[in-house]
């Protein structure tokens, strides 16, 4: 089982990302457990960050990644609404869903 | 690249995260549709968010067009002179130039306007000209894409503007200072960075705008004075652009965000005496006796930054929801390998309005309030901001300098100094005593036009209103060579 989702990169950030704006990615819809004690989880925003690091990134990952989560100055949207307003990082996926990175680091 | 396993990396940051609004999703200005954004832990929905932006953007700005700021506005908006909008092609004045075209140059557009700009379009413009300034400073850096097509493009959307498309080194052209308004005065002056007064000599002509450009910048001291020299320039650039097309009124695309970013890092480079130029400032180019201006409108002109209560990530909302195009421009890195105190204190900043949203407008808020003490005893030669009356008197306590009239010192080593000319930023960005990364000799740097013109005619004056004698006696001395300094000196040296 996987979901298929809709990445979009604004502000300049598609340039880690092979200055490619717009991807369909798909994702396992369950993250497997690592230890017994855990049990596998549905896929969050979370893992699709380091997903995305992992698979789609091409250069300088501290432009996108700081402490575990995107880097201050980056605007998420989830189906065009603010990440914290859905849990941000919390956030479980959906199959179809749109999820846009902007970074604002470009000044004024 | 780490291979470790994502949803293990994540746990910590998932375990600190609270919510970032208050109370509910509803939007908390119609208080019936579900929120689409938190701003500074309010909740909005799009149909609050637009023209609760574009009131935060005419709020800043109204107030201030006509020549007698007026409070909330109530009389008709009327300039004495044109608009020009300073654009990098970043977030913030990509945004700005939206807001600018929506508001005052085609209104039929707008669906943001709180008092309903289209039943009411406006017949007159209220400026006549738009015009666009951008500054390209690629060739300050050995690698950087010159963006000035894709800017030009990118404004193409936008019909009734004038786009005027600067380099960075014009500021080292003279026929691009002859275009401007000044008299038109050619005096090929040369500084010497090894000196704390910066002594001024002749230099010989030859070297071209981009030349001078680099080897001025590359004999500053740090990266962290190339980025604010640079960023200087770029700002006088544009006023002395302003001036010449006529414009009573620049505006530039500062956010809160950003704003908070340069008022920290100017603070932290002696700039403390300019908080209130870095949020809004009258700009007079006429500081120095000169030229009548043959225009009507002889004011000062006004730089306004009407996005500084709208934070960064408003901005990226905006131009996101309206599509508006964002080229972008390239970080300043320059060769050495320490960042600059304008990157930390972006990092700074950028990672405090994350997890303290509301922290960056309290910054600005509190440095508005900051009343720098001292009186203003002229204009900065290089930045045009105020300097400190007594800052000179300071320095000359703590530098060892010499006023020998002795007539046996030939006369051409006759010099003038440039730092009583200067505010306390741009002498410390000239002098700074860190380890120097400069390759080159810093002696015989070239020096903007707007510097070295004026100095001419200021420095025979009394430009900065001080005692003609007092002027001569402490800033006009002659050079002191090595040997003199020696001799100085030597009375305090202790022998190896
Ligand atoms: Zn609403
Ligand atoms: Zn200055």
């Amino acid at each position: 089982m996987s979901l298929t989702i809709k990445i979009e990169f604004g502000g300049g950030l598609e340039l880690l990302f092979s200055n490619q704006k717009s991807h369909k990615i798909e994702v396992p819809s369950k993250i497997p457990a690592r230890e017994r004690s855990e049990s596998e989880r549905a896929v969050d925003l979370q893992y699709l960050i380091f997903w995305l690091r992992d698979n789609l990134l091409k250069e300088r990952v501290e432009l996108f990644i700081e402490n575990g989560t995107v880097r201050p100055g980056i605007l998420v949207l989830v189906n065009d609404t603010d990440w914290e307003l859905e849990g941000e990082g919390e956030y479980q996926l959906k199959d179809g869903d749109e999820i846009v990175f902007i970074s604002t680091l470009h000044g004024g | 690249m780490s291979c470790g396993n994502p949803a293990v990396e994540g746990t910590d940051a998932v375990m600190q995260r609270k919510p970032k609004y208050d109370k509910s999703r509803i939007c908390v200005k119609c208080k019936e549709n579900l929120g689409k954004i938190v701003v500074r832990h309010a909740v909005y929905c799009k149909d609050c968010f637009f023209p609760f932006m574009s009131f935060k953007f005419r709020r800043s700005l109204e107030p201030f067009v006509n020549a007698k700021p007026d409070g909330p506005r109530k009389t008709a908006l009327k300039p004495t002179g044109d608009i020009l909008v300073g654009f990098s092609g970043g977030l913030g004045s990509s945004v700005l130039l939206d807001l600018i075209h929506r508001s005052y140059v085609s209104p039929n557009l707008v669906q943001t306007n709180p008092e309903g700009g289209r039943d009411h379009p406006r017949k007159d413009r209220v400026w006549k000209n738009v015009n666009i300034c951008y500054v390209e400073v690629s060739d300050a850096f050995t690698q950087m894409k010159d963006n000035t097509e894709d800017i030009r493009h990118s404004i193409e959307r936008y019909k009734g503007l004038e786009f005027t498309p600067l380099r960075a080194q014009d500021a080292f052209d003279p026929s691009w200072w002859a275009k401007t308004d000044r008299e038109f005065d050619l005096s090929h002056m040369g500084v010497d960075l090894t000196s704390e007064d910066l002594l001024l000599s002749s230099i010989s002509q030859g070297s071209s705008p981009k030349d001078s450009l680099r080897k001025y910048l590359s004999s500053l001291p740090t990266d962290t004075a190339r980025s604010t020299a640079l960023q200087t320039i770029t700002r006088l650039l544009i006023y002395h652009t302003a001036h010449r097309l006529g414009c009573s009124h620049i505006v530039l695309g500062t956010c809160l965000t950003s704003l908070a970013v340069s008022l920290i890092s100017s603070i932290s480079q002696g700039g403390g005496f300019h908080v209130k130029e870095e949020i809004q400032e009258e700009w007079a180019p006429h500081s120095t006796q000169e030229v009548k201006s043959t225009r009507s409108h002889t004011n000062d002109i006004r730089i306004i930054r009407p996005l500084r209560d709208v934070g960064m990530k408003e901005c990226a909302a905006w131009a996101w929801w309206n599509r508006v195009t964002v080229v972008g421009r390239e970080s300043w890195e320059w060769t050495g390998s320490k960042p600059g105190i304008g990157k930390l204190t972006k990092d700074f900043i950028f990672g405090l309005e994350k997890d303290y949203p509301s922290t960056v407008s309290t910054i600005v808020r509190t440095c508005g309030k900051l009343a720098p003490k001292g009186e203003v005893s002229g204009q900065c030669l290089l930045c045009s901001r105020p300097i400190q009356q007594g800052v000179q008197e300071w320095k000359t306590r703590i530098s060892i300098r010499s006023h020998n009239t002795d007539d046996s010192t030939p006369s051409d080593s006759v010099a003038t100094a440039l730092t009583p000319y200067l505010c306390y930023t741009c002498h410390t960005t000239l002098t700074s005593r860190s380890p120097r990364t400069a390759q080159d000799n810093p002696t015989n740097v070239p020096l903007p036009m707007w510097a070295t013109s004026t100095h001419t005619t200021s420095f025979t004056s009394d430009a900065l209103g001080v005692n003609k004698d007092d002027d001569i006696e402490v800033f006009v001395g002659k050079r002191t060579t090595e040997e003199q300094m020696h001799n100085i000196v030597k009375g305090f040296l202790l022998d190896e």
